[in-house]
């Protein structure tokens, strides 16, 4: 699978006289992941659903190096609301097949159950699953739509620490050549799964693309290089924040 | 039968009749004359005397009860359907809709009945007047209703018009749909009762009102009281019923009714 890089030119999104963001200009380079990070209400939210096309932006514009749009490439994993409640969380996992007029591949929904631990709730309702297992359903969705871009909103908030080491590192494995943004509150988790992190900052501030951290996500917790990149990245936020 | 349906069964049960024996003591101990107010007993032996006419009558108002509340279900649904797909549509007619809630149907009725000849039409369209508007208010509200987060998912899918309705929208309505119906069947009852009581109409096609008009014109007021039961037993039963078909259609996934698995 080909994934395009993403070229973000001048973005900017304002709500009448409120400025979220202004000149944001970025680029996610193809087959990699980047992490977006920056304090609460600086539009975090607002730029990841501009990127995939949920809301329009006030200005500028979003292309892909290879000229195609990301309509119909993207996987998306909100931050809440996941999972369609009235489904079993074997159709919630294969339900862009359903969407799409295809069959469900029922043999890797359950290898995808299987991988994010959650064997034997296949013919659950969400309503059965804690928080955490729903986050792991709603990433199992991820992995099963299968598409060169995947952009995902805080999606491993809800987990348990050890459980959220093991599914950080399952989701660095199975999306490790596609084009991902995350946006995420841990400079842990930005650090151990990404190859570039972005700052937003408040309304002027503008993006900080300058972190790139170098060699291959996951990363190891106690990786020194992971505890430095971590370091930095939580002076950048001070200095975004300022 | 599990505990918690036991409790939910046996409380209600118990207060019925720790309050009708208190009935009972004291109609009994002050000597109340029936035509007051009849002991429980009394009323009891009126209804099972008079179970000849009283069980036709309840017959009659239960058709017209469910018969409104079909067609104010079906119309209602379907109004619904139309307001959500247009923002001009819902603002244009929900005025009317309101219009419908706030006239009270006894002053309309006795214009039904005088414009339509047969009976069980005039007074079901006079019932489906009152039971309409929880169905549309709540319909409307509960297909605008979805999640940002559910719609998101298929928005970016491509999914087409229908599958959004069919798929998203009508599921994330089917709570406020059955609180609707909740809703609605009380009050098709009720619209039922006041329709008959407007129309006063005798022969063959009489409710429960009409016996109730009966037996106040005659001072028979066990035979009063053995209709209001009646009345009664019918609203309670329907009510049960929604919430029964509530418990069957969402009871595995809305979390309204995931109480018990906290």
């Amino acid at each position: 699978m080909k994934s395009p890089a993403i070229h973000v030119k001048d973005l900017g999104l304002r709500f009448g006289e409120h400025v979220v963001f202004d000149k944001v200009s970025f680029t996610l380079p193809a087959g990699k992941w980047v992490s977006l990070l920056g304090a609460s209400g600086v539009g975090k939210t607002s730029l990841i659903r501009i990127l995939a096309g949920l809301m329009p932006p006030t200005s500028g514009t979003i292309t892909t190096s290879d000229g195609k749009p990301i309509a119909g490439r993207l996987a998306w994993m909100g931050q809440k609301d996941l999972l369609y409640p009235w489904l079993t969380i074997r159709n919630n996992i294969a339900l862009s097949a359903r969407l799409t007029g295809r069959r469900s591949d029922h043999q890797r929904v359950d290898a995808l159950l299987s991988q994010v631990g959650l064997e034997g709730y296949g013919d659950q309702r969400p309503a059965a699953l804690s928080g955490g297992m729903r986050q792991r359903a709603a990433l199992a969705r991820t992995l099963y739509d299968d598409k060169p871009i995947v952009m995902m909103d805080e999606p491993f908030s809800a987990l348990d620490t050890i459980t959220r080491t093991r599914i950080q590192a399952l989701a660095a494995e199975l999306l490790h050549d596609r084009t991902v943004l995350l946006v995420t509150h841990d400079p842990m988790e930005a650090c151990r799964l990404s190859h570039q992190l972005l700052v937003l900052a408040s309304a002027s501030g503008g993006i900080d693309d300058s972190h790139v951290l170098e060699g291959a996500p996951p990363r190891a917790p106690n990786d020194h290089y992971l505890l430095h990149s971590q370091a930095q990245l939580l002076q950048q936020l001070v200095r975004a924040n300022a | 039968m599990n505990r918690r349906t036991l409790v939910h069964m046996l409380f209600p049960v118990t207060i019925g009749v720790v309050l009708v024996a208190i009935w009972q003591y004291l109609v009994v101990a002050f000597k109340v004359p029936a035509y007051i107010v009849p002991s429980p007993w009394a009323t009891l032996k009126t209804l099972v005397s008079n179970w000849s006419v009283l069980g036709h009558a309840t017959l009659f108002t239960l058709e017209i009860t469910l018969l409104s509340l079909l067609v104010a279900t079906v119309l209602g649904v379907i109004i619904a359907f139309i307001f959500v797909q247009n923002r001009m549509i819902e603002t244009a007619f929900f005025p009317y809709v309101v219009l419908l809630q706030v006239t009270p149907i006894v002053a309309i009725a006795p214009l039904i009945i005088i414009w339509i000849n047969n009976t069980v039409v005039a007074l079901t369209i006079c019932s489906t007047l009152v039971a309409i508007f929880p169905i549309i208010s709540n319909m409307t509200l509960g297909l605008r209703s979805v999640s940002p987060g559910l719609s998101a998912y298929f928005k970016l899918q491509n999914a087409s018009r229908l599958q959004l309705l069919l798929r998203l929208r009508v599921p994330s309505a089917l709570p406020n749909f059955f609180a609707a119906l909740r809703i609605a069947s009380g009050l098709s009852l009720i619209g039922a009762v006041v329709a008959e009581f407007v129309a006063g109409t005798g022969g063959s096609n009489t409710g429960l009102a009409y016996q109730i008009l009966q037996a106040g014109y005659q001072l028979n007021i066990p035979l009063m009281f053995a209709a209001l039961v009646l009345i009664s037993a019918i609203g309670i039963g329907l009510f049960a019923l929604m919430t029964l078909l509530s418990k069957l259609v969402i009871g595995r996934w809305h979390e309204t009714e995931q109480e018990h698995r906290q």
